[in-house]
């Protein structure tokens, strides 16, 4: 009876999750078909005749693909010292190399623009790939290549905001395995060289893992669209390509084009992106059943304190994850004064925080932006977390009962939401809620709607490995202490999945702080705005008035500070050996 | 397993049957019952007008009593999408921002309704391309290309007389349009372009186009990218994420006075004046059809062409006021070095209504096959 009734509560849960995650989608795509006349099939094959589509295409794919190679070779080496020496702050590290990866697109472009503009740190030692003199513009007259500069900033900003990716899915792993396989591979024939450990220790461990993560590299630098826009002007992605067209799409007589433009391009995107989650999917599930490791705290102890190699990594990648931040922080200081006649000088002020603080040059101050993120966030959480849960308890039953195809469907349908354009979502929550209830828009919650499909994602690709790992028999022995219901699910099963659970909350808080989603809400009242707003705000205003910039950067920290103090939070629950990837 | 899945996928594709009966549009406008509750408060569908700070929405809020809340798009042309897709639902009452190369579209789909707003004091210039019941101007301003002087200046080069001398060599990637597909002033430089091309060197405005193309021209999504990560001679400089690789773009006339304004009377951009290139760009406010709260709407627009509030709009919007008898103000040098056109565009409303979407196809043929 109990099982019943569990089971029909799942199968309502992944129906409404999944109904609404995809009525946007199909909205869109129904209201496309008849502004366009064409099947998805038809808008499908029209695809490389769609204005700037192919080379949209084929830039999103290169650029993909790059910045996921980039980021396991910056990665990598960092999680591998990471988890294998015995850190002091180890948690501390973990927090500042996931603050990237929380960051509002914007901040992160923001950040990346101050880095290399001719002021910036790479500029000083003479790499220019803002403006591509010196080295780069040589490389470009050499090699024909237009704009390698721009490219290189795109998959470094890349790679710098997935970099979390890789280090927490191969850090934990590589923290918690056992020090004696190692030396007892080393006996042997096979593990005599480095090459055969890689071979016969190293990949079959932390491959899937490093797979895994790279697919998502791919997946999230495909789907880019902020950083392409600052970042990489002269070229657009496929995401930026229907950002900029999309505004117009799915209107019945009027500007057809851009309708053929978004259907075309969505579908194609929806396709790969598709393909790259199933990758996901399955290298996630290799990864996570692999293999029983010993305690995080024994095997640190074993391998001792870091040498000066895994220092000097492992303190650069946190000045790469920190760099862009900081340079945000100080920008939030500088003011710009002077005129162009005697030239600018940049002094040191409040007054960028006073201006973003006041709310003049924006719809609202940053306190009343923050009260809305921070509400939106909570409600958020309130909804994504179970929701994610039930479904992540749902594909994990039905494996648990051998129904593996139907898991690993449910799986890959979880993760939709992330292959499908915020452009088809915008303009799919606005046709669905026009036609199913307009008094909609004028709930000041709404936005927590295409948080909730999207946060919902992540918190089913975290908790979904950590039921994996759970043993059964831990249930069974607290059955065996004749533990009331309640206190036997408690202690054998959940008291496993709080830690998780908990790096689940602060991702999901991050994320809808980071304001992943309300801005594909197309009818939006000013009072909603959130503090990613209000900095998108402040940064496409004209900045004549020198204190935009300071403080566009200033909202910009607030929203940097209340993410990672969140991630610093969820640290200290993560318990030894529940991972912590996502 | 399948046959859950397959009934998974019915149940969500059901909703699209529905959608595929969307209503069409009728030929003939009649008012539309309010598209939203009407709750007393005002909503305002707008882009990031500068001038529409919370200062002067409180302002106008202590004045009538009337609550304002701002919906907000991204640029002119959201405002035209914004207001099609909740044509039957319309959730906003008053629009402000449709500039003249997209209200004909608005006028066309019915989508405003008269304001019976008595407006006495606009200037004959603002009133020049639409005179109708269903909106009212509120700023104004000319959309021309601006040029670095400094940088012609070093490279001996000189000022072009005629548009056909971008396309030579000296020119090569150094001018940046932002696209009339997703930008206003790139849209207001289209049709300024069309009526060059046919008024002045009775030549093919596309082809020209193609050549600019093909001559490494800039093409930005908007006037932002355009004016301050490329162009050379604006405050882009100070800005991050400069290129500094165009030497021209495409701005208003008064830009480099609004340059000066910010900078203690100093600029070195100015305006390229030559017939027929420039378009003189009106902005608009109007009622919506299917508003909630017209009273509210008619009040707001009253407030926005007072005297008051109105003859701030150099300062606060950067652009011209529309009321007759105003200017720009002579503070560091706004007014002295912001041009005028000399003969601007004298394109009609009735030709933006039947051309533009002609023109913008032609646009995206001849760039893309350039």
């Amino acid at each position: 009876m109990l099982r019943k009734s569990i089971w029909t509560g799942r199968t309502i849960a992944v129906l409404a999750y999944l109904t609404l995650a995809s009525l946007p989608f199909i909205y869109a795509l129904g209201r496309l078909q008849v502004v366009t006349g064409h099947s998805p099939w038809e808008a499908f094959w029209r695809f490389s005749s769609a204005y700037g589509a192919m080379d949209a295409l084929s830039y999103t794919l290169l650029e993909a693909t790059a910045s996921a190679l980039l980021t396991v070779c910056i990665g990598l080496p960092i999680a591998w010292y990471l988890g294998r020496y015995e850190w002091r702050y180890a948690g501390l590290f973990r927090a500042l190399f996931s603050v990237p990866f929380v960051m509002p697109a914007i901040v992160a472009a923001m950040g990346f623009l101050l880095m290399i503009d001719d002021e910036g740190p790479l500029y000083f030692i003479g790499i220019d790939l803002r403006t591509e003199t010196g080295i780069i513009g040589q490389i470009s007259s050499l090699t024909g290549w237009e704009h390698p500069g721009h490219f290189l900033a795109l998959i470094l900003a890349h790679a710098w905001f997935n970099l979390s990716l890789i280090i927490r899915f191969v850090e934990p792993t590589l923290a918690r395995l056992d020090p004696a396989w190692e030396e007892q591979l080393s006996l042997l024939g096979q593990g005599k060289n480095r090459l055969g450990r890689i071979r016969h220790l190293w990949w079959p461990v932390i491959g899937p893992a490093v797979l895994c993560a790279a697919s998502l590299s791919f997946l999230f630098s495909f789907t880019s669209f902020a950083l392409v826009k600052w970042l990489s002007p002269f070229n657009q992605t496929l995401e930026s390509l229907m950002a900029a067209y999309g505004g117009s799409a799915g209107i019945e007589n009027y500007r057809v084009d851009t309708s053929e433009i978004v259907m075309s391009a969505s579908l194609v995107q929806f396709l790969i992106l598709l393909c790259a989650l199933w990758m996901t999917s399955t290298l996630q599930q290799r990864h996570s059943s692999r293999f029983s490791l010993i305690s995080e705290g024994g095997a640190r102890a074993a391998r001792g304190a870091p040498h000066w190699r895994a220092k000097m990594v492992v303190y650069s990648g946190v000045i790469f994850a920190m760099g862009p931040l900081l340079a945000a922080l100080l920008a939030s200081f500088r003011v710009r004064e002077g005129n162009f006649a005697d030239g600018f000088t940049y002094n040191w002020s409040l007054e960028g925080w006073a201006a973003a603080w006041s709310g003049d040059l924006a719809t609202m101050g940053i306190n009343d932006a923050l009260v809305n993120s921070l509400g939106y966030a909570f409600w958020t959480l309130c909804i994504a977390l179970p929701t994610g849960w039930m479904l992540a308890s749902t594909i994990h039953g039905l494996e648990m009962e051998g129904r593996t195809r139907l898991a690993k469907a449910l799986d890959i349908a979880t993760l939709l939401p992330l292959a499908v354009s915020a452009v088809m979502v915008g303009l799919g929550i606005l046709l669905g809620v026009l036609r199913l209830m307009p008094e909609l828009f004028q709930w000041h919650y709404l936005p927590v709607l295409p948080h909730v499909i999207l946060t919902t994602p992540f918190v089913v690709r975290i908790m979904l490995p950590a039921m994996r790992s759970v043993e059964p028999k831990w249930k069974e022995q607290a059955e065996v202490l004749k533990l009331n219901g309640f206190r036997t699910w408690y202690h054998g099963y959940f008291a496993f999945l709080r830690g998780p659970a908990v790096v689940a909350s602060s991702l999901t808080l991050a994320f809808s702080l980071g304001e992943f989603g309300a801005s594909w809400l197309l009818v939006r009242a000013g009072s909603w705005d959130t503090l990613s707003v209000v900095v998108d705000q402040l940064m496409s205003r004209p900045k004549f008035d020198p204190l935009v910039q300071p403080a566009a950067m200033a909202a910009a920290c607030v929203l940097m500070f209340t993410t990672f103090v969140l991630f610093l939070c969820a640290e200290k629950f993560r318990h030894e050996g529940e991972g912590g990837g996502f | 397993m399948y046959r859950t899945f397959l009934v998974l996928v019915l149940f969500m594709l059901t909703p699209l049957s529905g959608c595929l009966e969307q209503a069409t549009s009728s030929d003939e406008c009649v008012v539309l019952p309010a598209g939203h509750q009407d709750d007393g408060v005002l909503r305002i569908l707008t882009y990031d007008i500068t001038a529409l700070s919370e200062a002067l929405t409180d302002e106008f809020t202590n004045q009538t009593g009337v609550p304002v809340e701002m919906i907000k798009v991204d640029d002119a042309g959201g405002i035209l999408d914004q207001m099609m897709l909740t044509k039957d639902a319309q959730q906003a009452d008053l629009m402000i921002g449709l500039d003249n190369t997209y209200l004909p579209t608005a006028v066309a789909n019915c989508l405003l309704q008269a304001h019976e707003v008595s407006a006495s004091n606009l200037s004959t210039t603002a009133l020049s391309f639409y005179d109708g019941p269903l909106a009212l101007p509120f700023d104004q301003g000319d959309v021309c290309l601006n040029y670095d002087e400094d940088a012609l200046n070093e490279a001996n080069m000189t000022v072009p007389t005629s548009l056909n001398n971008l396309t030579e060599d000296e020119w090569r990637g150094k001018v940046a349009f932002p696209s009339p597909v997703t930008s206003s002033p790139g849209r207001a430089f289209l049709v300024a372009s069309m009526e060059y091309f046919s008024t002045v060197d009775d030549q093919d405005a596309m082809a020209w186009w193609s050549e600019m193309i093909d001559n490494d021209a800039i093409i930005t999504t908007g006037w932002t990218e355009a004016y301050e990560t490329h162009y050379t001679g604006g405050y882009g400089e100070y800005t991050e994420g400069y290129i500094g690789d165009a030497w021209m773009t495409v701005s208003y006339c008064h830009s480099p006075g609004v340059e000066a304004f910010y900078a203690d009377n100093y600029t070195h951009s100015t305006s390229l004046i030559i017939d027929h290139t420039s378009f003189h760009q009106i902005e608009y406010t109007g009622i919506i059809n299917g508003a909630a709260q017209v009273e509210g709407a008619k009040l707001f627009i009253d407030y926005l062409l007072s005297t008051e509030v109105n003859t701030n709009m150099p300062e606060n919007n950067l652009m011209y006021s529309v009321l007759e008898g105003t200017d720009l103000p002579e503070t560091n040098g706004y007014r002295y070095h912001a041009d005028v056109p000399s003969t601007g565009t004298t394109t009609t409303y009735e030709e933006v209504e039947t051309n533009m979407d002609e023109w913008l196809e032609s646009w995206k043929t001849a760039t893309q096959q350039a």
